[in-house]
Formats: C-alpha cells, sequence, structure tokens
C-alpha cells in the first residue's frame, strides 16, 4: 500500500506494479489464495456472476472465480457432461476433475443457464466440497421473482453461517457491499482509460486485469486496479491507434487469445458485453435499509445478461413491437457504441450456448438498425478454432476499417 | 401418424386414438377460435397452472413444442428448419425452436398460415407463454419469436427445487408461494391484455378436473408394469400429449384416460401384451425420434417392448391436495409435486447431480426392465445432459446395460435407423448377458 508522502519516482514505481503483476496473476491464478489459505483464510469458487459475492466477503470468506483453460484437453469431463454442453463447462468440470481446484474450501453457484445448473450439481456430487450452495436464480424480474431471490438469499444466508460459525450481520454486508461497488467504480474509470484514440490500455490487458481480480480479494483487487490506473494514465507506450475499434459482445472469454488476435490484426478491443468484463462490473449494487434488497434487485434486475428475460412495455394496442423491444434489450449497447466510439461489433458464442445463440439474429438486427456493422462468430472454446476465426475476423475488419 | 400397417408389430390401444386425435385437433380448433377472432396463445409446456388460467380466460391453447414433433413425423421440418438457419439462428439450438422459428418466419411472410403446414397449422398468436423451467430454450425461443410475430411474450417462473437447498426448512413453503404469486401476476397480466376478468370458479374447477386428470393418467402408467406390459412406448408417446399440453377440457381428457385405463386392465387381466412375444422389456430415454417412429415397429417384431419411459413426460406422482382449499396453491402444489416428487430417492441418498438421472433407477426397478435406449439429442441440452449418469447408475446399482442411439428430435438427419438396428440386434446378447448377472446377483428379475 502506498501510503504517506511519496515522490513522483515511487508512485511510479508503485504503479508500474499493476500491469506487471496482473499478468503474473493471469498466469498463475492460484499463488495468492493459497498463500491466503496459508493464513487460514477459507477460499471459495464461485462460478458466473449470479452468486453473491458480497456475502462471502462480509463473512472474510475469499471469492475466488473458477474458470475454464481453453488450452488444456478435455479428458474426464467425458464422464459426467455430455460433448453436446457449453465447452467452457466441460472444461470448468475437467479441471475440477483433474483436482485443480482442490484447494478450495467450498463452492458456491447459481442458476446462471440451464447447464450451469447441472454443472453445479455435478460439481457437489463428483468433487464433495465441504461446503456447496446452489442459488436457484429466476429468471425475469417479475415482483414475484424478485421476492424469490430475496428468499433465496436468505437461504445462502443460512448455510454461510452455518459452514464459518459466525453471524452474517447487517453492518457487515453494507461494508461488503461498499467495498464491492467501489471495485465496480474502479472498474468502470478502467474501462473510461479505453474511450480515447488510441485507447490507454488494450483489450487483451484488460482482460488480464479482470481475471486478475477474479483471483484476489475484493480489497486487494481495487488496490491492484488503483495501481493499473494510476499506470496506464502516465505510460507512453500504450495501444497505437488502430483503424477498428471494437465491442465484443457474448459467451465468456476467459483466455486473451481471442482479443489477442483480433488486436494483432488491426483491431482495438475498446469495449466488451462479456461475463468476465463490464457485464460483471458495471452496476452497482443500491444501499437500501436490509441489504439484501438492494443484493437481490442487482444480482437479478440490474445484471445485463441474456439469461434474464426482459418484456418489453406493450404498445397501446397491447402488442409488441419488434425495434421497441430490440431497444429494451440491447439499447446500452448502442450507449456503449457512441461513449467508445466503437465502429464494429463482434458477436461471438461458444458453441451449444442457447442463452447467446438465440439473441444473434435479434442483435444483429438492432446493431445493423443503429448502423453498426456487426460479425457473428461461433467457437468451440479451443486455441485450434482461432485461424478460422482469424480469417473471417480480417475480412470483417476490411470492411469496417 | 402412419400407424396403418405396422400394427401388427405392436399391439396399439384402441383408447390411444382419441387421445391423440384430442391433441391434433388442437390446431384446428385455435385456426377456427383465430378466425372467430378469439385469443390464441402459443405456449410452452408449463405443467397446468398457466393452462389453467388460459382455459379458465378462453384462450385457446396450442404448443409449439407438439407441433415441432408434428412436423418431423409429417416431414416439413426441415423446411422450416432451413429457414431459421437462412435467418442466423445456429443450428445447434433446439430443433423444436428452430422449427417454430422458421415457421413463424415463413407465416410472417406469407401473411398467413403455410400452406404446407401439417394438421391446419398454427395460427397467429395473441400472446406466447413461456416457461422459465428446465431450459433456456423455453424463453429465449419465444423472446426470439419477437422477429417474426408482435405478440407479447409472458414467462411463467419456476423453482429448481430437485437439489439439497431445496430440503432446507421452509423453502418449500416459499417455493411453493412463488408459484402461486408468479400465477398471480400471470392472471394480471392476462386480464390486462384481453381486457376481461377471470372467472374465478371456473379456475377452480379446472384446476380439480386437471389434478384428477393426472391422477388417472398416473394409474393407467401404474399397469405397465404387469407381465407382459399392455402398453408400449408408442402409446404412452400418442397419449402424453393430452395431459402434458392440456390440449382440451381436462375433464374430457380425463375420462379418456379412464376409458384407457378399462381397456389396459382388461388386457393385463387377459395376459396380452402390447407385443406379441414380450421377450425383453425396456425404458426409453428421452424424447423419440419422431420421424422415425417406425423403428420401434422393427424392434417389436423382434419381442421388444418399451414399458416404460422419461419421467419428465410423466404426470406427477399423485399427492393429497384435500387440506389445500386455495385454487392456485393447489394447482402449484401439483406442480411442484411433478418438480420433486420423483426425486425423493435422490434426495434420500444426496445423489444431488443424479436427481435428474435418479428417477430410471426407479422405473427400471418396478417396471423390471432388462436394458434402457438412451437417446441423446444433439440440439436438447435439457434432455441430455444426464444420460451419462443414467448409464452409469443402471449399470452399477442395477446391471441393467444401456443402448446409446443418437439422433434429434427434428431433425432426421442425425438418425440412422439401419445404424440403430444393427446395434439394437447386437444389444440383445447384452440384455441376455446382463438377465443372469441380475439373476445371480439376487435382483428380482
Ligand atoms: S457460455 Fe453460455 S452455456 Fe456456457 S456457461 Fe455461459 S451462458 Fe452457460
Ligand atoms: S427441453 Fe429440449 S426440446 Fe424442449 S424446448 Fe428445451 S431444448 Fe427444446
Amino acid at each position: 500500500m502506498v501510503t504517506g508522502k511519496i515522490n513522483h519516482t515511487e508512485i511510479l514505481s508503485v504503479a508500474e506494479a499493476g500491469l506487471s503483476k496482473t499478468k503474473q496473476i493471469y498466469q498463475d491464478r492460484t499463488r495468492r489464495v493459497k498463500e491466503l489459505k496459508a493464513e487460514g483464510k477459507k477460499v471459495i469458487g464461485y462460478l458466473d456472476i449470479y452468486p453473491v459475492l458480497e456475502m462471502l466477503t462480509a463473512l472474510d470468506l475469499v471469492p475466488y472465480r473458477i474458470l475454464g483453460d481453453m488450452r488444456e484437453p478435455i479428458t474426464k469431463a467425458d464422464t459426467c457432461l455430455p460433448t453436446v454442453v457449453c465447452p467452457f463447462l466441460r472444461s470448468v468440470m475437467d479441471l475440477g476433475l483433474k483436482g485443480k481446484y482442490n484447494f478450495l474450501d467450498g463452492v458456491v453457484m447459481a442458476h446462471g443457464c440451464e447447464v450451469s445448473e447441472k454443472t453445479a450439481h455435478i460439481w457437489r456430487t463428483y468433487l464433495n466440497p465441504s461446503y456447496a450452495h446452489f442459488i436457484d436464480t429466476p429468471h425475469t424480474t417479475h415482483a414475484a421473482a424478485q421476492r424469490q431471490h430475496k428468499e433465496l438469499l436468505k437461504d445462502f444466508k443460512r448455510t454461510l453461517e452455518s459452514f464459518t460459525g459466525k453471524e452474517l450481520s447487517i453492518e457487515k454486508l453494507k461494508e461488503a457491499i461498499k467495498i464491492h461497488n467501489e471495485q465496480r467504480a474502479l472498474v468502470r474509470e478502467l474501462y473510461d482509460l479505453k474511450k480515447p484514440d488510441p485507447p490507454l490500455i488494450s483489450g487483451v490487458e484488460t482482460l488480464q486485469v479482470m481475471v486478475a481480480l477474479a483471483s484476489l480479494p475484493v480489497a486487494e483487487g481495487n488496490e491492484l486496479l488503483r495501481q493499473v490506473i494510476s499506470e496506464v494514465k502516465q505510460r507512453k507506450d500504450g495501444p497505437a491507434k488502430k483503424p477498428a475499434r471494437l465491442l465484443v459482445w457474448g459467451s465468456i472469454i476467459d483466455d486473451i487469445a481471442l482479443i489477442d488476435m483480433m488486436e494483432s490484426i488491426g483491431a482495438d478491443v475498446v469495449m466488451d458485453d462479456t461475463v468476465l468484463g463490464s457485464r460483471a462490473y458495471f452496476s452497482p449494487v443500491a444501499l437500501t435499509a436490509d441489504p439484501l434488497d438492494g443484493l437481490a434487485h442487482r444480482y437479478l434486475v440490474e445484471l445485463k445478461s441474456p439469461r434474464t428475460f426482459r418484456e418489453t412495455v406493450l404498445s397501446e394496442t397491447k402488442r409488441k413491437d419488434y425495434m421497441t423491444d430490440l431497444e429494451n434489450r440491447f439499447g446500452y449497447l448502442k450507449d456503449y457504441a457512441r461513449e467508445w466510439k466503437v465502429n464494429g461489433v463482434i458477436l461471438q458464442a461458444l458453441r451449444y450456448c442457447d442463452i447467446h445463440g438465440y439473441e444473434v439474429p435479434g442483435l444483429k438486427d438492432y446493431l445493423a438498425s443503429i448502423g453498426l456493422p456487426s460479425i457473428y462468430l461461433e467457437h468451440d472454446y479451443s486455441e485450434a478454432a482461432l485461424a478460422q476465426l482469424r480469417t473471417r475476423v480480417q475480412a470483417f475488419l476490411e470492411v469496417i476499417s | 401418424m402412419a400407424d396403418g400397417e405396422k400394427k401388427r408389430a405392436i399391439n396399439r390401444l384402441k383408447t390411444m386414438y382419441p387421445l391423440r386425435a384430442l391433441v391434433d385437433g388442437m390446431y384446428e380448433r385455435a385456426v377456427e377460435a383465430s378466425k372467430e377472432g378469439k385469443p390464441v396463445a402459443w405456449c410452452m409446456v408449463n405443467w397446468w397452472g398457466g393452462d389453467a388460467v388460459l382455459r379458465a380466460m378462453e384462450v385457446a391453447a396450442i404448443y409449439p413444442e407438439d407441433y415441432g414433433a408434428v412436423c418431423a413425423a409429417f416431414g416439413t421440418a426441415p423446411t422450416y428448419l432451413a429457414q431459421s438457419d437462412s435467418d442466423g439462428f445456429p443450428s445447434h439450438m433446439c430443433g423444436y425452436a428452430r422449427n417454430c422459428l422458421g415457421y413463424a418466419a415463413r407465416m410472417k411472410d406469407l401473411g398467413e398460415i403455410p400452406p404446407e403446414a401439417p394438421m391446419g397449422g398454427m395460427p397467429k398468436p395473441t400472446l406466447l407463454l413461456s416457461s422459465g423451467y428446465f431450459c433456456d430454450t423455453r424463453y429465449k425461443w419465444f423472446q426470439a419469436l419477437g422477429r417474426y410475430l408482435d405478440a407479447p411474450v409472458w414467462v411463467l417462473e419456476m423453482p429448481h427445487p430437485g437439489v439439497k437447498e431445496s430440503r432446507m426448512e421452509g423453502v418449500r413453503e416459499h417455493n411453493i408461494k412463488f408459484l402461486v404469486e408468479e400465477l398471480r401476476e400471470f392472471i394480471a397480466f392476462l386480464e390486462n391484455l384481453l381486457g376481461k376478468k377471470m372467472d374465478r370458479d371456473r379456475l377452480a374447477e379446472i384446476i380439480d378436473d386437471t389434478i384428477e386428470m393426472n391422477r388417472v393418467w398416473h394409474e393407467v402408467n401404474e399397469l405397465r408394469k404387469a407381465r407382459p406390459c399392455p402398453m408400449h412406448s408408442r402409446d404412452f408417446w400418442s397419449s402424453m400429449p393430452a395431459s402434458l399440453y392440456m390440449a382440451a377440457d381436462p375433464k374430457v381428457t380425463a375420462d379418456l384416460y379412464r376409458q384407457m385405463y378399462d381397456e389396459a386392465k382388461s388386457m393385463v387381466d387377459n395376459h396380452i401384451g402390447a407385443v406379441e412375444e414380450e421377450k425383453y422389456r425396456l425404458a426409453f430415454a428421452e424424447l423419440p425420434p419422431w420421424h422415425s417412429l417406425g423403428f420401434f415397429n422393427q424392434l417389436a417384431e423382434r419381442g421388444w417392448n418399451f414399458v416404460i419411459e422419461s419421467w419428465a413426460y410423466h404426470p406427477p406422482k399423485p399427492i393429497d391436495l384435500s387440506k389445500v382449499s386455495d385454487p392456485l396453491e393447489r394447482v402449484a402444489n401439483l406442480t411442484y409435486q411433478y418438480f420433486s416428487g420423483y426425486f425423493e430417492d435422490a434426495f434420500n441418498t444426496g445423489d444431488w447431480w443424479g436427481y435428474f438421472a435418479h428417477p430410471y433407477l426407479e422405473f427400471v426397478r418396478e417396471y423390471q426392465c432388462d436394458g434402457i435406449m438412451l437417446h441423446p439429442l444433439l440440439t436438447c441440452r435439457t434432455a441430455t445432459n444426464h444420460l451419462m449418469v443414467v448409464q452409469d447408475q443402471l449399470m452399477t446399482k442395477l446391471k441393467v446395460p444401456s443402448l446409446i442411439i443418437e439422433g434429434d428430435i427434428v431433425d432426421l438427419n442425425l438418425f440412422d435407423p439401419a445404424d440403430a438396428l444393427r446395434k439394437a440386434e447386437t444389444f440383445e446378447e447384452t440384455m441376455s448377458h446382463y438377465q443372469k448377472v441380475r439373476k445371480e446377483a439376487g435382483l428380482a428379475w
């Protein structure tokens, strides 16, 4: 931590630790949590963006995001997940079965999508963690669904309290919300650095930061973000100006390879709408008298993901207007495109990802209606797919640049 | 469907035909209703609550999932699948959904029901009723239909109670409350959309009839434990949509199931089976290849009787609801029983992943099956996720082997009947082998 009065050189040297540190963490995600474990902390794995992390932080548990590894061949998961489901989740399960997540003291998973729900149960059956909780996050924002979601968080609170033997007090929860909100604000600040042309931080570096955040306790993540932001603002060797400024939308990207490919052929990935990027961070939690209200609302209503159904307000004739519906579902992407001066959108989804697959024609219609060219890429979470994708992206960049 | 000349291989129940006709007729009834200016809903299976509300509001309900099976059986599905593909929907997605998206695209282009549409087609809907249970497609599909239809979508929310957390104190209560509140919100939406109030007495009556219909249908399936089994899966698949889709007044459907019970009972009493000589008793998981049902006739000629199938298409196990007076609570409890009643055994053994697979253990044991045919579907995650666990558990715990035949519900290119038949022939030896193994292990069959 930087404390007291320090000179410019000191700031620079501390700040410089930011990006190189994120790279290190990106390459070895587990180092810090293993240290923390050695100090007696408990580490809880979580999948996707629906587990309510504030409740872990409030109990001094370390949240650690479970990711896959597209470079590791799947050799074990075939026994419990068929080949026709999300390859990311198959990779996750494969790593679990290979013991790569054995250091976790428990897991919390939620109903992100159909197969992630099944993965939650497979994980607990096959890996038998000493703590496992599943949150059956509803799929709509109906009033009843919001009430149900709060009930589900109360259930989660009960199992956490019994696991830790501690009470999850309102005060601790409010504190945790503040510190998580701080992280969200810092991520916004980081993303603001991608608005200039050229951006001050590349898409690859951004993803490395996001993976690092998913591997650290929230307070340490905040510190890292401050360091990165400070370094990025001051450095002179940021990304070069490129003809294409891309927004990447879709399924999870937890490896830099795909973004790196795009940035190596004439594009800056300046904005994203994925679960390791803006989608996970751009909505803060409202501080409500009962903090569970703010949390239940944020994780169900505020998070913008195609897995949560939002019906459009009907016209006077009580019919649905297609373009109004698209605006209602995807309007925030127009804001992203304007603010980050995007001139092309890459829609990408993992094969067998229904949640994102159904969005594609509608989202393409929407982007066309606001004059943004787009391309859809489907891939199978493997390095082998990159060569073919590269050709398609190249052709797209030629059109938009 | 063309059952005609294959009748000899499988003894079809006569009482199946009116049940199938009831479902087939729903399309024509909906077209009529639409012509008369009455509201029409396209619905996902919603396990009765939403169906009852629609019926009480006099909305004609039709079910595009069933229509996917119809289009597969009539051979019109490829046209619609191709349309969906060319509109940019990824081809790995649900065959029923892609069939429907293609159908809707064509209907929009033509401005009317496509002329080739089987069974009179599906008329333009007033609303779409989705469901939040079981699979992502069940609501993403209807949302995606917005590209072709201006009908509003309502997603009926449901909990997934087959897991450890649902056993915690108070969870059943808040889950039931959630189901009831969801139905209330749906009623409010519908009353606003249609500009009229729902007849609550009529709703109560429909719900009571629904509970009774499911009870009778359950009794029919209980009869299939007999040796030889009087009802083949083909009859089950033809008859189950009447319950699953609430295609008609549940009172009428309950009567038809009662007649089916009588017919099956008399077969049991007279030792008449659905196949001439029942050599092998099989279970089937999950949805069948609707486009190639003749395949089962070929197996029947070899003495294969399919005596039970996926729990997910069966009615809930009967539950005493006599102390629940509020109609919405009654139907919520029925739905919840469907979501949780089959998993009791899984709960008791802590088999949290296998909860979806677990009912097969019970079925295979109770219906004394020699094997199970697993049908992984390339485009349906929900029906495929758990099949490896089914295979593993049946072999480990009951010494019952699995025959895996890959395919799809709609896309006939993904199913190879000749290859399937070859595999089936070899599988007979496996089944015979495990009959001995079970005997040695002291199992009952
Ligand atoms: S990529 Fe799609 S299928 Fe995979 S976990 Fe995410 S939402 Fe689910
Ligand atoms: S359960 Fe399978 S067949 Fe039914 S809607 Fe979902 S994906 Fe399609």
